[in-house]
């Protein structure tokens, strides 16, 4: 339990987004008897991996004070490369593989560099990091395009006992081991120092530059897991395959009881904010609600949240 | 006496052509515990940091044991076993009092983790070896500031140190807070740790210290084992003058003029008890009391800032649905007591500042006029001689003194009729306390009405005409003329607390 105090400490949070959860699920039975369905089930899945993804990377850097605007360029730049250079077996696709994840952790470290020692404001660096390379993804291709090897999309769309995807154990996994580096690593505890207190941080000798580096680098490097992601379920790199993340990555955030200040939350949170998410979009749609009000709810969802953690911190 | 484990010889320092410090000798000796003291600007961080490894010095050197060393930064210093709790707080409220204890020096496994139940343990002893009774899991942002205080000196301590240097470690804590701390300081004094405890809380430091050095402008003014010292010989080695000639002779109270500020049946939100004050023209009323008494909250409800029931009336006019605007157009002003969280933008200009409460004087029609923003303030420096460069300096930059200055300068430029202050030396030098001590005579003389508070008693004893002495929201005692002394405002404000009350002579 303790390994988990400090996510423990938002638990009456937890508890209201599992109460929720709970609620949309049951409008959900009665709304459709498809509802409860092996197939339902797996394509809610299917829906929130990409965005629990980015919503892990969104959550690091929010932690630690900062914000990462550079999703939807980021996603677009590295699917559209993904997909050129996967070829069509096992040798290239490693390379690009691995190739896109190098990638990205490095345009994440670029922009945790120019964050760390411009002094610019990270929602700045980072709306300008993902312009130029929306820009760079358009340029590299206008339309979706190349391809994965077809045991690439095999395994994306692989179940478990019908239900349980690949890209939701590998999502649980991606958390776990985010949450063991925050609770059990010295960057870990310098994510939470330099989030509440950046002056505090400097004093007591954390390195908080070396630190911002490392936190976009990571969230880089979980980007780049969610732009090959997207391309295997797809088939094609897009180059719009990231418009609207940028945004959607910080609602699970928010929701999820991590303070926008940064210093306080964690991942369980997000998780739980994701799972609520994504099948709200679900149930809606069984309701044969249009797409647009899905906005309107998550909007308001967002207020509600960040006004019941200003009242609670208030009293 | 002993050998020094640490010593300054012949420790000078330039900042430029200024000299800062003059060919300063400094002992810390083994189980004793050495007050710096002096005004703000005599040298007393600056002979730190050069102790410490922050600052080189520009002639003289610095000796551990005998030998000299030279720390080329403060991690040597720290290795060396020199520990400095620094008045700046470096602790971290999302961290738990063990990772804050260990910050950066967390224990790890053979993996590169942090064990976390080895922080844990390392953190409880050493907890339990300096008798601070706090558990290692909690989050500092559950902790008092007493309490976080704490962690700041286990944190100093979290390496084996032989030396512990205090500067200005009471500033936020209450006395009850300040004794669990001095208990600390003495067994680690007992344990063979020398102290050094930078402060100009005088009362504090005849408690806790055994030894003093006073600074001043740069020299040793006086040094010696504290039993030769009395209050008097320590300020007159400060300043270069008595404790009784910062006050200006007092008026004695105005019985005759009409009340400008009444206060009928005035609770404070919270409070059970409330109270009746009249206050007249030329005379300047002490509020005393412990800390949480009350005082500052009722100063807050009437000026606007803080509701409370009851009737308040100014000059005889009730005044209704108060708020802080309202009460600076009626000629009600308020100084608050802690001048960073309110009433001041650090990071603005000392013009800027000075403006913002007093808009509309200098402004024509909607537009503001720098300019005349800046005579003004101009006009103010000079008046209340405030050290600054030149007005369109960040305020952040002044000392404590100078800022108090210009806010004080800034409530007055409305020239209100009464005057609510909120430990208004708070922070401030000894010398710009008596400049302010004049002015505020000054302005009692010229009509108008002042409430202070303060726990300062020797402030309120030497200022103040009248004095009212609370108690858990209520007015429990009233003292007036040669009735104004310290024990008596003590004898009364911490009767049935039982709580002792530290008189403070800084």
């Amino acid at each position: 339990m303790t390994d988990f105090a400090r996510a423990v400490r938002f638990q009456t949070v937890h508890l209201a987004i599992i109460g929720l959860i709970a609620a949309i699920f049951m409008v959900g039975v009665f709304a459709s008897d498809r509802f409860v369905t092996v197939l339902n089930i797996a394509n809610v899945q299917d829906q929130l991996v990409a965005l629990a993804l980015v919503a892990l990377a969104q959550t690091v850097v929010i932690l630690s004070g900062g914000i990462d605007l550079s999703f939807a360029g980021l996603l677009g730049l590295l699917s559209v490369l993904f997909a050129t250079f996967a070829g069509s077996d096992p040798a290239t696709f490693a390379a690009a593989y691995v190739g896109i994840l190098v990638l990205g952790t490095a345009i994440g470290a670029i922009t945790g560099g120019i964050v760390a020692f411009s002094g610019i404001h990270p929602l700045i660096v980072t709306l300008a990091t993902s312009t130029i390379m929306a820009g760079a993804a358009l340029l590299h291709t206008k339309q979706p395009s190349g391809s994965v090897p077809i045991f690439f999309e095999d395994i994306v769309y692989a179940r478990f006992f019908d239900f349980l995807p690949w890209g939701t154990l590998f999502v649980i996994a991606a958390y776990l081991l985010v949450g063991f580096v925050l609770w059990r690593t010295r960057f870990g505890i310098r994510v939470y120092a330099i989030g509440d207190d950046e002056r505090a941080a400097t004093i007591s000798g954390v390195p908080v530059r070396l630190t911002k580096v490392l936190i976009y680098a990571l969230s880089g490097f979980i980007v780049a897991l969610a732009a090959i992601y997207l391309v295997g379920r797809f088939g094609v790199g897009d180059p719009r395959a990231g418009i609207g993340f940028d945004l959607r990555s910080i609602t699970p955030v928010i929701v999820g009881g991590t303070l926008l200040a940064g210093g306080r939350g964690g991942v369980l949170g997000t998780f739980l904010a994701v799972i609520l998410l994504a099948l709200l979009a679900n149930v809606l749609n069984f309701l044969n609600v249009s797409n647009f009000y899905l906005w309107i709810v998550e909007g308001v969802i967002i207020v509600v949240a960040v006004s019941l953690f200003v009242v609670r911190a208030r009293s | 006496m002993a050998d020094p484990v640490l010593a300054a010889r012949g420790m000078t320092k330039l900042f430029g052509s200024n000299e800062v410090l003059r060919n300063i000798d400094f002992e810390v000796i083994a189980g004793r515990n050495i007050a710096l003291c002096g005004e703000n600007g005599a040298g007393k961080s600056t002979l730190i940091k050069l102790m410490t490894g922050i600052y080189t010095p520009s002639a003289g050197h610095v000796l551990l044991d005998g030998e000299p060393v030279i720390f080329a930064g403060p991690k040597e210093a720290i290795a060396a076993g020199i520990a400095v709790v620094h008045q700046e707080f470096s602790t971290i409220s999302a961290l738990t009092v063990a990772e804050n204890v260990f910050l950066e020096k967390e224990p790890r496994d053979r993996l590169g983790l942090v064990d976390r139940r080895r922080l844990r343990r390392d953190c409880a002893d050493l907890l339990q070896q300096l008798g601070i009774d706090l558990d290692p899991d909690t989050p500092l942002e559950r902790l008092s500031v007493a309490e976080a205080q704490m962690v700041e000196i286990a944190k100093a301590l979290r390496s084996r140190a032989r030396v512990l240097i205090l500067d200005e470690p009471t500033a936020v804590l209450s006395h009850r807070e300040i004794d669990h701390l001095f208990r600390i300081l003495r067994d680690l004094r007992n344990q063979g740790m020398g102290l050094v405890y930078v402060s100009h809380r005088l009362d504090e430091i005849f408690e806790v210290c055994t030894d003093i050095c006073v600074l001043k402008d740069g020299d040793v003014t006086s040094a010696g084992p504290i039993e030769d010292y009395d209050h008097d010989r320590v300020v007159a080695a400060m300043v270069g003058r008595r404790l009784g000639e910062l006050f200006p002779p007092k008026s004695g109270p105005a019985t005759g003029a009409a009340p400008v500020l009444s206060l009928r049946d005035l609770k404070v939100e919270g409070s059970a008890a409330s109270v009746d004050l009249d206050l007249r023209p030329g005379e300047i009323v002490g509020l005393s009391g412990l800390v949480g008494s009350g005082r500052t909250e009722l100063a807050l409800a009437i000026f606007g800032a803080a509701r409370g029931a009851g009737t308040v009336a100014l000059s005889g006019a009730n005044y209704r649905k108060r708020t802080p605007g309202r009460s600076l157009a009626g000629g009600l002003a308020m100084l608050t007591e802690d001048r960073k969280a309110n009433g001041l933008f650090p990071d603005a200009s000392v013009a800027w500042n000075f403006a913002a409460s007093t808009l509309g004087k200098g402004a024509r029609a909607l537009a503001l006029s720098p300019r005349d923003e800046e005579e003004r303030s101009r006009s103010v420096v000079e008046r209340f001689s405030v050290v600054v460069d030149h007005v369109g300096q960040p305020i952040s930059a002044l000392s404590g003194g100078n800022q108090q200055k210009v806010l004080i300068g800034r409530l007055l430029e409305n020239a209100p009729k009464i005057l609510l202050l909120d430990e208004p030396t708070r922070g401030v030098d000894v010398a710009t306390k008596a400049e302010i001590y004049r002015t505020l005579r000054r302005l009692a003389r010229d009509g108008v009405a002042i409430l202070v508070i303060s726990s300062e008693l020797i402030e309120v004893v030497g200022l103040c005409d009248r004095v009212h002495v609370m108690r858990d929201g209520a007015f429990v005692a009233e003292l007036l003329g040669d009735a104004i002394t310290e024990d008596g405002i003590m004898a009364v404000a911490a009767a049935a607390t039982g709580g002792g009350m530290r008189p403070s002579h800084d």
